[in-house]
């Protein structure tokens, strides 16, 4: 591998400078972007499997610090493959300067991804935010600029708070540096933590996710859902391997969230804000365990951003022109279906997909006595995706007459956007052969029966008129007061219970 | 005298008195976030905040000292502020400018539809 601090300065500064460039010239630089974009994701790829690592000094002596390491890579790799299969299937329906945008995104996401220090964690943060809230934004109706605004405010707030928590640090240990936190005081790592898991939507910081991701565009909830909420769980990650206390309230946190949120997800029949408390559930579960949460956030990161692209099809029973507009075009509707189900089956955890080896390496790494939560937050989850598959193919098999006098279903393969979403597929069942010690009986055993048990567990729950007992949070004082509540819990979990 | 006796006692550091009244306009900005009715109060409340916590990072820099920084071998500058904070404050404030501009945006486009800007008639 190439060691040199240059080419790594570069790696991350690259696709910024090409967003940038692309504002002059749209259609040249197109095509270089989507070659940079295979570029990172090839060389993430290779870096993981060779567990490649290089820390380096932006100005050599006192400058900032950057580590490229187990915790950068598979986030890497998920955020350059989210994008690359977001700009080419969407290709013909992206809006002025989206792409551009997404490129700079990736610049916010390589530095919160690889900065050692909490100033420039700050930094990325705040651009991923700022980025996030024009994709957002881009649908241009009533609905998606108030919750962008919401999202704006609500995220100004939580930086605001983990930069007091910075400074509080600070003074103790005299830099910002994230091994320099462990000398801070209880009440600053709190705060820092606060925001953090604000900007990484984890529950109940996360509850601008649900109501952004069915008020977005698809595309734009794709790269949301894929990409800015791994921005909070790499720093995350790093904060609890290094300290204990950090540690162990990730444990209560992360388990609040995987299961409050998939019940939440249970009772929801809208298909956005389903999606939307799943990926807090799952992001909550990837924060139980600091070595293998960037992993398990990368293939839930790639599942997530293949569900919303699948999600739509021309034609839908009940909803309006508007979702039929939204669906990928030039792709034969039953590979859409296909990919919907592999992706739904992938975060399910099922054999033969990669969800069933990070969720494997998970399981393996939380003390014994959270086994109890895993199941019931695997069970639930699958209960989610078994409702999500059977009305997506449903809708598909109803309307197969239709679909076949489309010209659409005639589609040969050879396009570029059926080939992304054909190499994404094979990607995720691929990725599953390379750990071959997790295919035991137990394993295949429970995971087996967690998806047996979720479609009894659907048919049981499938006719509840939910309606009237789970609402959506809209107000915007629960997300804006939602950071204040986890930084007092984290508080009295570190002076009191001591959990 | 004796409130500012009583003060002191509860501050026992000389840094803890001193940053007493941004952490006042911290709390004043929170209050006002959490009990706004209308996009614009929340605007101002953000714009608090974000002004107590830039006291606050510069306060602590002073701590050391209130003199410019600037190397030179006058005694003049013996005991000078922590120049790092403050530099590193200034990203703050920019970042903080272009979060209100950003949110004056869309309270400019929201407006449109609904002029009061009532959190009310838009969470609907």
């Amino acid at each position: 591998m190439i060691d040199s601090p240059i080419f790594f300065a570069a790696l991350t500064y690259t696709p910024a400078t090409l967003g940038f460039l692309g504002c002059i010239k749209p259609k040249t630089v197109f095509p270089v972007a989507i070659l940079t974009l295979l570029g990172i994701a090839g060389l993430s790829l290779t870096a993981l499997q060779t567990g490649f690592e290089i820390s380096y000094k932006l100005i050599w002596t006192g400058g900032i610090e950057f580590t490229f390491d187990k915790y950068t890579f598979p986030l890497l790799f998920a955020a350059s493959i989210s994008l690359l299969i977001v700009l080419s299937t969407y290709r013909d329906k992206l809006s002025h300067y989206f792409y551009q945008i997404c490129l700079v995104l990736l610049t916010a996401l390589t530095v919160s991804f690889s900065a050692q220090d909490l100033i420039s964690i700050y930094i990325a943060l705040e651009l991923t935010g700022f980025c996030a809230f024009i994709l957002i934004a881009d649908r241009n109706d009533n609905k998606s600029l108030f919750h962008s605004f919401q999202y704006l405010i609500g995220g100004g707030l939580a930086m605001l708070i983990y930069l007091i928590g910075v400074v509080q640090g600070f003074q103790f240990s005299g830099s910002f540096l994230i091994s320099d936190l462990s000398t801070a005081t209880t009440p600053a790592l709190c705060l820092i933590v606060a925001g953090l898991l604000t900007k990484a939507g984890i529950f109940i910081c996360g509850l601008w996710v649900p109501n952004i991701y069915s008020h977005a565009n698809r595309q734009s909830a794709a790269i949301l859902s894929g990409c800015v909420t791994c921005a909070g769980v790499a720093p995350i990650a790093r904060l609890s391997d290094g300290m204990q206390p950090i540690e162990n309230s990730m444990v209560v946190i992360g388990v609040l969230s995987a299961i409050i949120a998939a019940l939440y997800a249970v009772f929801e029949r809208d298909d956005g804000r389903a999606l939307g408390w799943s990926s807090v559930s799952q992001l909550g579960f990837a924060i139980l365990s600091p070595s293998y949460a960037c992993i398990y956030a990368m293939q839930h990161g790639i599942c997530k951003t293949l569900l919303f692209t699948t999600l739509s099809s021309p034609i839908q029973d009940d909803e309006s022109i508007e979702s039929a507009q939204s669906a990928p075009t030039n792709i034969p509707e039953w590979l859409l279906v296909t990919i919907f189900v592999i992706a739904s089956l992938s975060i399910m955890g099922l054999p033969f997909t990669a969800g069933f080896i990070t969720k494997t390496w998970l399981k393996g790494d939380i003390p014994i006595e959270a086994s109890l939560i895993t199941s019931t937050s695997t069970l639930l989850t699958a209960t989610v995706y078994a409702r999500l598959i059977w009305s997506r193919c449903n809708t598909y098999i109803k309307n197969l007459e239709i679909y076949k006098s489309l010209d659409q279903y005639k589609q040969n393969l050879l396009n570029p956007q059926s080939i992304v979403l054909i190499m994404s597929g094979i990607l995720i069942i691929g990725f599953s052969f390379s750990y071959q010690e997790a295919y035991y009986y137990n394993n295949i055993q429970s995971s087996l029966a967690a998806v047996v048990l979720a479609s009894f567990l659907y048919t049981s729950v499938a006719g509840l008129q939910t309606e009237s007992f789970v609402k959506p949070v809209t107000r915007t004082l629960d997300l804006v007061g939602a950071p204040f509540v986890v930084a007092a819990l984290l508080l009295a979990n570190l002076f009191y219970f001591k959990i | 005298m004796k409130l500012k006796s009583l003060i002191l006692k509860k501050c026992k550091k000389k840094l803890d008195l001193i940053i007493l009244p941004a952490v006042i306009l911290l709390i004043i900005g929170c209050f006002g976030i959490l009990n706004s009715r209308t996009l614009i109060n929340s605007l101002f409340s953000l714009d608090v905040i974000d002004t107590a916590t830039i006291s606050i990072f510069v306060l602590i820099a002073a701590t050391s000292g209130s003199q410019t920084p600037i190397l030179s071998s006058a005694p003049r500058y013996a005991n000078y502020s922590d120049p790092y904070p403050q530099a590193i404050i200034l990203t703050a404030i920019v970042i903080g400018f272009a979060t209100q501009a950003l949110l004056c945006t869309i309270a400019l486009r929201l407006s449109r539809s609904t002029p009061l800007l009532k959190y009310e008639d838009l969470e609907k």
